[in-house]
């Protein structure tokens, strides 16, 4: 491959055309997602079902959920931090909104108004935990998923909440615009606002410098406590929005909708991050990770696959995704270091400082 | 067998003898030592002294194994004998030499008998259970042997830090009982407070009457005069001398550690210094600093000269709204200031470049271009959005005017070599203008070119009226920086030394010594 050999090579790359091994490490995911694609609709026992529009709006009305869900999981990454509770937060405003239109007869805005002040609750929680007492944010996360989870039990007894929700709500859900179904769309908005936040904002540059050094971030005046805990807000605000569309989409709540789109999230977030920008968290890279996923199952659903091959596959995701990222970022390291190494001058003292005076 | 040097003649051959023969070290083309021999007898403290970059470090490594030699030197410890470029930390062992460094390697939340087994095996019954018993009687047996107030069931956060010392030492030697053993103490005093001294060096005469060989290091002057029988010095990778301690005093010992050759300070060019001081600290106390006075004046490099734990870094610390303010008063601009996030000092015109840059100054993961831009971020947010290209631009314009070795500002910080990622975070706040910028070993692991750069860089910001604060372990360059230094000893200003003054060897002397303090 043609990046194996270097940082020179990719000098030469640009002098002799399309560099292979650089578009394969930024493009690898939706080259992917397209050759599936392809496939499916090839292979003569999947490409009827499969090509069927009801099946194509089905895929993308029904991941724009696991979309929001994973997009909200991006943003506190970026900063280095977990926050595993996006799908129960998703869970929490899923069953607000569902309880505030159809249990107690209030208007849908109200309803939805509701979810998301829920969610936001939630994630405020999430931020004192983390940002303000500086608990281990996986594990404190993972107890507030945890706790959620339990709660939705609780309030919902266990059953689905589908009395009184007015049926344009799920019309809504079930329209297309511009052929694509809305939900899509609503992701798509979502996705451009977090890319926008991450990439063209002063505060996506602090959540990654944060993300990179946190203590190096301090010293440079960023308020890592503060800007930790926004993120953990925008993180709730998005699987909130997750929540309203989830009971847009099925009309209603059940207690284990939300949080069943952890690990399904979880997989595309970390697929996400060896793509487009390669070895960081990133919201296009999250997306293609998603459908990826998605298609991957559905595909081979129609092929004959059981309904276990969903867990199987996203399991072998999440731990190949996890695996690629880790080795192409070592093997980055590598070069990177040959290359230091190479040009490098002499260094003013290799032994290391005589302890006369280091650190206090 | 090589002939032992001229020093060892003169001492009686004893058959358990420790022998250093022929060591040399070469790191990237220089010599860190060049063909060190040192013998070390049994019952002996024999102290190593040294300034910076002496390769006193280079050599401890190497008889710990952390380092291997160059070819064509031995170690040898009574009869046994290892070449020196096949030291490894396991055939340091083997040989008998044990190091306890700084940081004693001790589990602070285990109990003592549980840091002996952790350090030298437990050992077991038959089903491979620990026997706790057997345990707790070795654990007891060298808690005896060493004399170290403890019981082995006591966790060692419950001892003070010279017996944890004393915990580290014990576990070194276990196990050389009755063979010939050399104990390697690397600074062993620098983290224990005052009165804790006293009992860690009471403990290991005790050794030493025992019979065990000590090699002694720590840049303690007082303490290597007290304690050491023989004194050996590093200067420049060779050993100097090896005299008695009774031979010097701390005014000889400095004076063979830098050498004869008188040194002549730098013309320092006159700078034009403002009247109003950028910054004036009164009876400044903040951790161990106590009661400090400091002034800096726009156009002034102001250098602080101190020891690991003289609170140097602390002083910098404090202003950029780092550590607390117990007492005292800080003025900036001739307001009184009180910051308690960087932020804050930012924003008033204070810059600060962290001692440790791997730690707290670099973003690995980021570009060359974020990781200067980061304290300027506001300034590219244009109509919504990061102006990116003008980011860019930027980027490379400073790059390029602070020298920059790199192919383009978007490539990653680590792609860099460490002069050049130091140079990158002297742009990231050269670009604000600062009025106060402090320096925490602005130099450490930077080579000699780039040091020349940085160097031109604060003193052009202070010719356009901003004042600097430096501390930096090489007194050397302090001395050719600086225009005023003030030596800081255990949290006081000792010393304060302007222009043709500034010596290394004035600097090394105030900020070494106990005793002749001076105004």
């Amino acid at each position: 491959m043609t990046n194996s050999s270097g940082l020179s090579s990719s000098r030469h790359q640009n002098k002799t055309g399309i560099p292979v091994g650089r578009v394969l490490e930024y493009a690898g995911l939706p080259i992917a997602l397209v050759l599936l694609v392809v496939w499916f609709r090839l292979d003569s026992d999947s490409s009827t079902a499969f090509r069927s529009s009801a099946n194509i709006t089905n895929i993308l009305a029904n991941q724009s959920v696991t979309g929001i869900v994973a997009l909200a999981m991006v943003i506190p990454l970026v900063c280095g931090y977990f926050d595993l509770s996006v799908a129960a937060i998703a869970g929490l405003a899923n069953v607000a909104t569902a309880a505030v239109i159809g249990t107690h007869g209030q208007s849908v805005l109200v309803g939805i108004l509701a979810g998301i002040g829920c969610g936001l609750v939630a994630g405020l929680v999430n931020a004192f935990l983390v940002a303000g007492l500086k608990l281990n944010g996986f594990i404190a996360t993972l107890g507030t998923f945890t706790l959620l989870g339990g709660l939705l039990q609780w309030y919902t007894g266990g059953q689905t909440i589908t009395n009184g929700i007015p049926r344009s709500l799920s019309a809504w859900g079930m329209q297309n615009f511009l052929g694509l179904p809305r939900p899509f769309w609503l992701l798509i908005v979502v996705a451009i606002v977090a890319w926008y936040l991450l990439a063209h904002t002063p505060l996506g540059r602090k959540f990654e410098a944060i993300g990179s050094n946190e203590s190096a971030a301090r010293l440079v005046g960023i308020r890592v406590e503060r800007t930790v805990a926004i993120a953990f807000m925008l993180s709730a605000t998005l699987a909130s929005i997750a929540g309203v569309l989830l009971t847009v989409r099925t009309g209603g709540a059940n207690p284990t909708g939300g949080t069943s789109y952890l690990f399904p999230a979880l997989a595309a977030v970390f697929l996400g991050a060896t793509a487009i920008r390669p070895g960081r968290y990133n919201v296009w890279g999250t997306v293609f990770g998603v459908f990826l996923v998605a298609v991957a199952v559905n595909g081979f659903t129609f092929l004959g696959a059981e309904a276990w091959v969903n867990n199987v596959f996203n399991g072998a995701a999440l731990v190949l995704a996890v695996m690629i990222s880790t080795l192409v970022g070592r093997h980055n390291e590598a070069k990177l270091k040959a290359a230091v190494q190479h040009d490098a001058p002499a260094p003013k003292d290799l032994p290391e400082p005589d302890p006369i005076d280091t650190h206090q | 067998m090589i002939s032992p040097g001229s020093v060892s003649s003169a001492v009686a051959p004893h058959p358990d003898i420790i022998r250093i023969r022929s060591v040399v070290k070469t790191f990237a083309g220089t010599q860190a030592l060049k063909g060190v021999n040192l013998d070390i007898r049994p019952g002996e403290i024999h102290a190593l002294c040294g300034g910076n970059g002496s390769g006193k470090s280079t050599l401890i490594k190497i008889l710990s194994g952390v380092y291997q030699a160059d070819e064509g030197g031995t170690i040898s410890v009574g009869e046994r004998s290892v070449a020196a470029h096949e030291m490894k930390p396991s055939a340091a062992v083997e040989l008998g030499v044990r190091t306890v460094h700084q940081d004693l390697a001790v589990f602070p939340d285990l109990t003592v008998a549980e840091n002996f087994g952790l350090g030298g095996g437990f050992k077991t019954d038959r089903f491979g259970r620990i026997a706790w018993r057997e345990q707790r009687n070795i654990a007891q047996r060298l808690i005896d042997e060493f004399e170290i107030p403890t019981t082995p069931n006591t966790t060692l956060n419950k001892l003070s830090l010279a017996e944890r010392t004393q915990v580290a030492i014990a576990r070194a030697l276990r196990g050389s009982e009755g063979n010939p053993s050399l104990l390697i103490l690397d600074e062993p005093t620098a983290a224990l407070p005052v009165r804790e001294v006293d009992q860690l060096l009471t403990s290991l005469r005790r050794l030493a009457q025992a019979g065990q060989a000590i090699l002694y290091v720590s840049h303690r002057l007082d303490e290597v005069l007290a304690l050491s029988d023989t004194i050996s010095i590093l200067r420049d990778g060779s050993l100097v001398e090896t005299k008695p301690a009774t031979g010097y005093t701390e005014a000889s010992l400095v004076e063979a550690m830098l050498g004869r050759a008188i040194e002549q300070a730098l013309p320092h060019t006159p700078h034009t210094v403002g009247t109003e001081p950028t910054v004036q600290i009164t009876k400044l106390t903040s951790g161990p600093l106590s009661s400090i006075n400091l002034q800096a004046y726009p156009g002034e490099i102001v250098g602080i000269a101190g020891l690991m734990g003289s609170g140097r870094s602390r002083v910098l610390r404090t202003l950029f709204g780092l550590e607390h303010v117990e007492a005292g008063e800080i003025r900036f601009k001739g307001k009184p200031i009180s910051f308690t996030r960087p932020d804050q000092a930012m924003s008033a015109g204070i810059a600060m470049v962290p001692e440790n840059r791997i730690q707290d100054a670099n973003f690995p993961d980021l570009s060359i271009e974020e990781n200067i831009t980061v304290t300027v971020l506001g300034r590219y947010f244009r109509r919504l959005r990061m102006a990116t290209s003008a980011a860019r631009g930027e980027a490379s314009a400073l790059s390029r005017s602070f020298k920059v070795k790199a192919s383009s500002v978007r490539a990653p910080m680590t792609s860099l070599s460490g002069g050049n990622q130091q140079k990158v975070i002297m742009a990231r706040w050269m670009q604000r203008k600062p009025t106060l910028l402090l320096l925490d070993e602005p130099t450490q692991g930077v080579d000699a070119g780039a040091r020349a750069d940085i160097y031109a860089l604060v003193r052009a910001a202070t010719a356009a009226g901003a004042s600097a604060i430096v501390v930096a372990s090489d007194f050397e360059e302090l001395a050719q920086v600086a225009d005023r230094v003030l030596v800081l000893r255990r949290g006081r200003i000792v010393a304060e030394l302007t222009g043709g003054q500034i010596t290394a060897h004035r600097l090394t002397e105030l900020s070494m010594s106990e005793g002749n303090e001076r105004p």
